[in-house]
């Protein structure tokens, strides 16, 4: 008997332990209470369960239909055996709440009817109710047939639990039965999964409620984890996921040592020494079983998920680091799910670093460090952007000087006391060894004090924040190195799946934003290695060609740009002129393509280079000029709004270049040894630009955008007026920006003005409104007035050139005609 | 008046490549446009009683109807070998050094006064200097508004000027504009 009873167990759902009949009454309370808040709701539910009670009625006949003999043979020994323990079995479903997947907790609030019912029925019956609440809560929703399949399917358990019985009918069933019972294998592996669901809820609501009663069913968790199949599996994960994320403390747990373990110790203490040693090894097994799935496709995701919530949620538990390195290992996956995920996932552990308190940090930012060196560069660009999030404390470095001056002073201090007090004192041996010892036990309890509070040593901060920083650095330069590297070129060797330098844009963005933390001495490096990498050798033996074709046009300006950053930011020791990436970004705009290379670097690029600079060569400035305006011709009106508003910034800056705008070429005195302009030198202060004339702000202001247009004739007119308010706060990016969403939007034809035009045209006077107002509205009016009159005009002089034409023509055909006609005369 | 010869070209090569470095190119090769030809000459250089002019080809050929003992000068000096044959740059080379300058500094307007009566750059008077300089590099010195004043050598590199204190020497004056005013009689 006792064997059955187990065998039941096994395919029986899983039943609720027995602890819990005098909860009912509570819970019921709690029932009560919730009906009488939400009437609504409750009725919703009663209304449901009269339909299940029918469909209950339903089902018995359904079954007396196909198999009455077994049920009924089961029923009769299954009371014999086990009534009591079925109302142990059915009630406990009623009392405890059921939390469904989407997190929401269902009580059921009216149980009453159905008892009755099943304290009458055995097994089959509450696994048919458990279905029915799974479908009143929407997780699974049956049609017909499959209703059907699974009153068959309860039969077949019926039979199982009943082996004998099962034996007997198999003699007297038909083949037609066998082929039936098997795909009701299938089925009852479907019914078993529900089952599982509902235990997992179960228990995971449970566990909340009290964790320290209910540890132990963690290992029934993963157990379910283990034998379900994919989804319920998956479901395990995450629910556990959620256990795990709500009673891991936020220390880490050390197991007793023996001697520990050997010491007599309260109940509480060996409570809590269960508790603990039960949760941890319960996580263990559930981290070695997401590692396993981890390398498993259809896993994948979905144990990187569980592993990246751990890890941002408790970084300081046990494990962290076998956590880490999954993490790691997935950080410049191809799959963009999985990226993103671990690379937020160690954002936030370098955002939050009070949660950890920096030790993480490090351990990561090492990590990464060493995946770069093994990849050889070859990651995801993602994978160092991470860096950018990471913070540090800069006032950490400065006020340690100053602390150990003081504490000596202090010694001192003490020590010139407890000489006094010798003077004082020289016999009194008592007093002074009272005195030792309070100040020893004031320097334990100091000491203790250190070790139980969370806030860490001001050293120990500043080993952690320099040894992030060389790990840091060491990446970063690294990565330029590896991008200096001459490529093999005489094997097409197959470029990575993330492009050649992958890593090389967020390591400059990187180098630009810790760029003030870096040492002067490795300054003369890093400004060297940019040089290269911008274009310029340093070494004329070697062709610059080497570098420079392989990095893109965006790329070496974002070394520029670097280098201008780094330069600013450390700018308190010199003013250093960087003559090398001016020459670079001279050439770097003639070989800019507006589809192939970012505009915006480049706007960024002007901007910090060319309107950020206090200072610049007269002959340089003039160059770069000439070579904007020029570069704006051939451009976009985006582009060339850019340019021209770094031109403008350059002529209001350097007033001698506004030469330029003067009508006689030749720059007199200023324009040095060259006495003519040189439009293909490479060195802009060699391109004698001060020799010519700025021409193409009269083509530009015919631009065909207005904006543009306008910029063009209000530059040339700058040398007129010179205390004009001029638009200088409007950087090239921003006009870049706004013009290149203007692309989008404006047709050339249209004869209004966008509303940002209008923005930037309300700065300065516009050409036409001499005749209208200063008011925008009036000049619009004008404008639109204006437009018309200009077609007017224009149509009558077309009409009047056609006209003339067609005189002509009349005139010569008339002429011919003449002419024939005298032809005719003089040949008779 | 007669052409460089070997040793003496590399001299004169080797002062102005300290300066101009990869310039040098333009100073050889820049087309003259004096004279009456229609296609532009070049410059060359000319060694004239112990000095060195800097000449167009066109002005050349003219001043060779001209006897050498009254001819007193030609075209631009710059620089003369001293009597134990070593090569200086003068002060009238600074325009042509200043045009094809590869390392600048730029003085602060209180410093320019300093460095005019002959006095070397300390770090204190800099207002800007190029990057990437070496020790020991020619360097031009000009004034905030981009006027040449003079030249000299840099005793320090552009990284180690940042660590320097204000009194440290950057530049190792060698000529300046003063020099008009102080020693017209050597000139």
């Amino acid at each position: 008997m006792g064997k059955k009873k187990q065998k039941q167990k096994v395919v029986l759902p899983p039943e609720l332990p027995p602890e819990v009949p005098e909860d009912e009454i509570e819970v019921s309370d709690e029932d009560l209470d919730f009906v009488n808040r939400n009437k609504e709701y409750a009725g919703f539910v009663s209304k449901l369960d009269t339909q299940s009670i029918t469909r209950h009625v339903n089902r018995v006949a359904d079954v007396k239909e196909d198999a009455l003999e077994s049920l009924y043979e089961k029923r009769s020994r299954k009371k014999s055996l086990a009534t009591d323990n079925i109302q142990l079995e059915v009630d406990p479903v009623d009392a405890l709440p059921v939390k469904t997947l989407d997190g929401q907790v269902y009580y059921r609030t009216a149980p009453k009817a159905p008892n009755k019912f099943q304290n009458a029925r055995d097994e089959d019956e509450t696994v048919g109710e458990n279905e029915d609440v799974g479908r009143d809560n929407g997780v699974m929703k049956l049609t017909k047939a499959e209703k059907r399949a699974k009153i068959k399917k309860l039969r077949k358990e019926a039979k199982k639990q009943g082996k004998e019985v099962v034996e007997v009918e198999e003699v007297e069933q038909s083949s037609q039965a066998e082929v039936l019972a098997e795909v009701e294998k299938d089925l009852s592996a479907e019914e078993a999964n529900e089952k599982r669901k509902f235990r997992l809820a179960e228990i995971g609501t449970a566990m909340l409620t009290d964790p320290e009663g209910n540890i132990k069913s963690l290992k029934e968790m993963l157990q379910i984890c283990k034998d379900g199949d994919q989804a319920v599996s998956i479901l395990g994960l995450k629910s556990l996921l959620a256990v795990f994320k709500d009673i891991i403390p936020g220390n880490r747990i050390r197991l007793p040592t023996e001697k520990e373990l050997a010491m007599v110790v309260s109940k509480d203490v060996k409570k809590t020494r269960l508790y603990e040693s039960t949760l941890l090894t319960a996580y263990k097994a559930y981290l070695q079983k997401l590692m396993a799935l981890e390398k498993v496709p259809s896993f994948k995701r979905v144990a990187i998920r569980c592993i990246c919530t751990l890890l941002e949620a408790n970084p300081r538990f046990n494990f962290r680091e076998s956590l880490l390195g999954v993490v790691m290992n997935n950080i410049s996956s191809t799959d963009d799910v999985i990226r993103k995920l671990c690379c937020n996932t160690i954002k936030s552990l370098f955002t939050n670093e009070g949660k950890h308190g920096g030790e993480v940090t490090v351990e990561t930012v090492q990590l990464i460090a060493n995946l770069v060196k093994d990849h050889d560069c070859h990651l995801h660009p993602d994978s160092v952007e991470v860096f950018l999030s990471l913070s540090f404390d800069e006032d950490l470095r400065k006020p340690e000087v100053a602390k150990p001056n003081r504490k000596a002073k202090n010694k001192k201090y003490k020590i010139g006391n407890r000489n006094e007090d010798k003077n004082q004192l020289p016999g009194n041996d008592k007093k002074k060894s009272k005195q030792e010892m309070i100040s020893k036990t004031r320097e334990e309890v100091k000491a203790e004090f250190m070790a139980a509070s969370f806030a860490q040593d001001a050293m120990e901060k500043r080993r952690i924040q320099s040894d992030t920083l060389s790990s840091v650095f060491q990446t970063y330069f690294r990565i330029l190195k590896h991008a200096m590297r001459p490529r093999p070129e005489a094997n097409g060797l197959p470029v990575g799946p993330f492009g050649e330098h992958p890593l090389l844009a967020p390591c400059l963005n990187g180098i630009g934003k810790f760029s003030h933390l870096i040492d002067l001495d490795f300054m003369a490096d890093l400004m060297n290695y940019l040089r290269r990498l911008a274009g310029g050798s340093i070494d004329a033996n070697r062709p610059s060609e080497n570098f420079s074709s392989r990095l893109t046009v965006s790329e070496r300006l974002r070394c520029c740009i670097v280098a201008f950053k780094v330069m600013k930011n450390n700018l308190d020791a010199l003013n250093v002129d960087l003559q090398d990436f001016f020459i670079q970004l001279y050439n770097l705009i003639l070989e800019y393509r507006p589809g192939r290379d970012q505009g915006e670097v480049l706007a960024e690029a002007m901007k910090v280079m060319l309107c950020d600079d206090r200072q610049h060569d007269m002959q340089r400035a003039a160059a770069f000029i000439k070579r904007l305006a020029s570069f704006s011709l051939c451009f976009g009106a985006a582009e060339s709004m850019a340019a021209l508003v770094t031109l403008k910034h350059l002529l209001q800056k350097n007033v001698k270049c506004r030469d330029l705008l003067e009508n006689d070429a030749g720059g007199g005195s200023l324009s040095g040894s060259i006495a003519k302009y040189q439009p293909y030198a490479s060195d802009p202060s060699l391109s004698g630009a001060f020799a010519t004339v700025l021409w193409e702000l009269t083509l530009l202001s015919k631009h065909y955008h207005p904006s543009v247009s306008t910029m063009a004739s209000g530059i040339s007119t700058i040398t007129n007026s010179h205390d004009q308010v001029y638009r200088s706060n409007v950087s090239p990016q921003q006009a870049f920006i706004d013009m290149s969403l203007d692309k989008e939007t404006f047709t050339p034809k249209s004869g209004q003005k966008q509303s940002n035009n209008k923005r930037k045209k309300g700065n300065r006077p516009p050409p036409s409104a001499a005749a209208g107002g200063g008011d925008t509205v009036d000049e619009m009016a004008v404008r639109t007035k204006l437009s018309e009159h200009f077609l007017l005009v224009h149509d009558m002089e077309e009409n009047g050139r056609l006209r003339r034409e067609l005189e002509r023509t009349k005139l010569g055909l008339q002429l011919y005609k003449e002419y024939k006609k005298q032809k005719k005369q003089r040949t008779r | 008046m007669r052409p460089l010869d070997e040793a003496e070209t590399t001299q004169v090569f080797e002062k102005l490549f300290k300066f101009t470095s990869n310039n040098l190119k333009n100073i050889v090769e820049s087309p003259s446009h004096e004279g009456l030809d229609k296609n532009p000459g070049r410059y060359c250089f000319r060694l004239h009683k112990n000095r060195v002019y800097y000449v167009s080809e066109s002005l050349v050929k003219r001043a060779t109807n001209i006897k050498r003992e009254n001819l007193v000068a030609l075209g631009t000096n710059i620089g003369k070998f001293t009597k134990s044959g070593k090569f200086h740059l003068t002060i009238q080379a600074l325009n042509l050094l200043a045009a094809n300058a590869k390392h600048k500094v730029w003085l602060k307007p209180t410093s320019e006064m300093s460095f005019l009566y002959g006095n070397d750059v300390v770090k204190g008077g800099l207002g800007r200097i190029t990057d990437n300089i070496n020790a020991y590099d020619g360097v031009v010195v000009f004034s905030m508004s981009d006027v040449p004043l003079g030249f000299g050598i840099a005793a320090k590199s552009t990284q180690d000027c940042r660590k320097m204190d204000p009194n440290g020497l950057v530049v190792i004056r060698q000529a300046d504009t003063g020099e008009y005013l102080r020693n017209q009689e050597d000139l």
